[in-house]
């Protein structure tokens, strides 16, 4: 089924009735996504596009058994409702709030790790199973449906390597965007664990960025577990040293975590990188064994 | 954000991390009049959001008044790392017998706070990390049962400390990590810690950084702006809430996203220099592009503006109207080519053309970038 998603995942949008959760609920629906519920407190009884608004997840997954849940609450709500959701039993979600606190994130990643609940972001674009299911605000129109797993931690940069990829015929099982943020609560490896092991996935792209030790950790799990083929492109090649590059994950500070160490890294397992994204496609070609 | 040294301190005083007496001063004639207040000697010091100022004659003693003057008037207005100078620190100077270093951080990767000792103190961490780690002790600490007392002493006796020493050390690195708590922190460290001659305690420097994300739930630090971005395009990029970083190239980029905006960087640097990275986060809205656009062509000698957007949160043709109206009303001979895409991109395309934007309707920045080639080299 790829991975994490597919068109029978049942889905609750939360902070439903806000602006932008109305508009992406529209967009998710028209994509195709089996959007079951919504929920925001004090607006229950209420529908947005045609879709029951509950006040509480726990109603949500009782009266339309909800299974997955994204998430635009702002972000000094997000700690609280996240547990509410890890409690009434959700197993998946996506946060797409940005500038949720780091303090909050620590503390419901310790409590997702506890519960076994898998939580996207903060700061995701969201999954996406193309042709499928979306949860999140990823572009429908630059993804297509294949056998290429995607993994990135910049949200604009996966759909644009997808898009690349899409006009070379060359489509994607499930791209997932880890969240941006310096952390979250999947790292790399638990994802492209979820790819080796999936059968409808041939290859994984990994798109990496400046800051943090998430590409450098993917490398050793690649080098001890991983039996399908990886591509690479991290960005930010001619990131001067100190500069938060947006959001706070992506600084270099003290010479670490350069795209250039990290590519480095990739490379010393074995994994393809591309210098600059539509390489990608290139590499893709070259590993992929023809179906 | 990284807080100035006087602002660290002044939070670890009022946490009952102890400082040495110290005053904030801007001029020479106070720093005078704060030093025979304190008591000489004293320790004039650069109050610039970098590390390493010692090194570069920003930080020194004074023994007399008229040296307290001297120093400060030298330090004062003086540029440090880049950063200028407005405000020094006057602090008394304390005899040191033993330095310590403390710090607490997050690890990013496991998403949990470390906590980290070691008895080199005065250097950077990283150094001794790198070439002495046996003087280094660190821990992960589980954020739900924090750092307990005891664990803070195992640590202090895993470096080699005994008796009053480690008491105290201790007790500074269990207050460090509550404080670490309660204000957001990214980073707490107090490098040097001290142990005077007397045997007081005395965090000499400290090293501050907040969580951006969480100052909305800290006033009580009443932390002003002013001050802390030197660059006027960098500081302009912060108010109206966007990440700009100035560079030294002439082609201008405008990104929707950060990844986007640093692979954006890497294929112009095949060919161009960037005169800067922007991103504007995933909240188009006319009106914030309309404010881009104004700072991006603030830049003097700009050859070409690239700008390079995806709809993610918001509509994408919401930015787009942003961009024409700002050309419209404010000419500019500087050429500029967009890619747009997402909801209602085609909507979107034919607002920018109508505009005067050269628009690239092909997938890959790498083909925008091809035709920006084309149009400096005077081709249509």
């Amino acid at each position: 089924m790829s991975i994490l998603l597919d068109r029978e995942t049942r889905v609750v949008v939360q902070g439903i009735t806000g602006r932008v959760g109305r508009a992406q609920t529209k967009w998710m629906l028209e994509y195709g996504t089996n959007i079951v519920a919504g929920v925001t407190p004090g607006k229950g009884g209420e529908e947005v596009e045609g879709i029951p608004v509950y006040d509480t997840v726990a109603e949500a997954v009782a009266e339309r058994r909800a299974e997955a849940s994204v998430f635009f609450v702002p972000p000094a709500a997000v700690k609280d409702a996240a547990r509410e959701t890890i409690e009434s039993g959700i197993g998946l979600m996506v946060i797409v709030t940005e500038h949720v606190p780091i303090h909050d994130v620590m503390e419901l990643k310790a409590y997702a790790t506890d519960k076994g609940a898998r939580l996207l972001g903060p700061t995701s674009p969201g999954i996406i199973t193309p042709g499928q299911s979306k949860i999140g605000i990823m572009p429908g129109n630059m993804f297509r449906a294949g056998r290429i797993g995607v993994i990135s931690r910049s949200g604009t940069l996966c759909y644009e390597i997808c898009a690349d990829l899409a006009e070379a015929g060359l489509g994607q099982s499930t791209a997932v965007g880890m969240g941006a943020d310096p952390v979250v609560f999947t790292n790399m490896p638990e994802l492209i664990e979820l790819f080796d092991q999936d059968p409808e996935t041939d290859l994984v792209v990994i798109v990496g960025e400046v800051g943090g030790t998430q590409e450098e950790n993917a490398s050793r799990f690649i080098a001890q577990r991983m039996t399908k083929p990886v591509v690479a492109y991290i960005a930010g090649h001619h990131v001067p040293e100190g500069k938060r590059m947006g959001h706070a994950g992506a600084i270099i500070q003290g010479g670490m975590g350069t795209a250039q160490s990290k590519s480095a890294a990739l490379k010393q397992v074995g994994v393809e990188v591309a210098e600059y994204p539509l390489e990608v496609v290139e590499l893709v070609r070259r590993r992929l064994i023809p179906h | 954000m990284r807080l100035f040294e006087f602002e660290g301190s002044r939070v670890f005083h009022r946490e009952g991390i102890p400082i040495p007496d110290y005053a904030l001063v801007s001029s020479p004639r106070e720093a005078r009049h704060k030093a025979e207040e304190i008591g000489l000697p004293v320790v004039i010091k650069a109050q610039v959001l970098t590390g390493g100022r010692g090194l570069v004659g920003g930080v020194q003693v004074a023994e007399t008044l008229d040296q307290a003057e001297e120093v400060a008037q030298r330090i004062l207005g003086s540029v440090v790392r880049g950063l200028p100078v407005y405000q020094v620190m006057v602090a008394k100077k304390v005899p040191v017998e033993r330095e310590f270093y403390l710090g607490v951080t997050v690890d990013g990767y496991h998403g949990v706070p470390v906590v980290i000792l070691s008895t080199a103190g005065g250097v950077s961490i990283e150094e001794t990390a790198r070439d002495k780690p046996e003087l280094v002790v660190s821990r992960q600490v589980p954020i739900t049962a924090g750092l307990n007392l005891t664990e803070a002493e195992k640590m202090a006796q895993e470096a080699g400390l005994g008796g009053e020493e480690l008491i105290r050390v201790a007790a500074t690195l269990h207050t460090l990590y509550r404080v670490f708590r309660k204000y957001d922190l990214l980073v707490a460290e107090i490098n040097p810690l001290v142990r005077t001659r007397q045997g007081n305690y005395l965090a000499l420097d400290a090293k501050v950084e907040i969580d951006d994300s969480s100052l909305y739930r800290h006033p009580e630090l009443q932390l002003s702006q002013e001050n802390r971005i030197s660059n006027p395009l960098e500081r302009k990029g912060k108010q109206i809430g966007i990440t700009y970083v100035d560079l030294d190239g002439d082609i201008g980029i405008v990104a929707s996203g950060a990844g986007l905006g640093m692979a954006t960087m890497d294929i112009i640097s095949r060919r161009f220099r960037p005169a800067n990275f922007l991103e504007t986060g995933g909240a188009i809205t006319a009106d914030l592009l309309y404010q881009v656009m104004e700072l991006v062509l603030q830049k003097k000698g700009l050859k070409a503006v690239f700008i390079n957007l995806y709809g993610g949160i918001n509509p994408i043709h919401e930015g787009a109207k942003g961009i024409v109206h700002y050309l419209q009303e404010h000419r500019t001979n500087i050429p500029i080519v967009a890619r747009a895409f997402g909801n209602r991109q085609e909507e979107t395309w034919q607002i920018l053309q109508e505009g005067g934007v050269r628009v690239v309707t092909e997938v890959s920045t790498e083909k925008g970038v091809e035709q920006l080639a084309r149009l400096l080299k005077g081709e249509r």
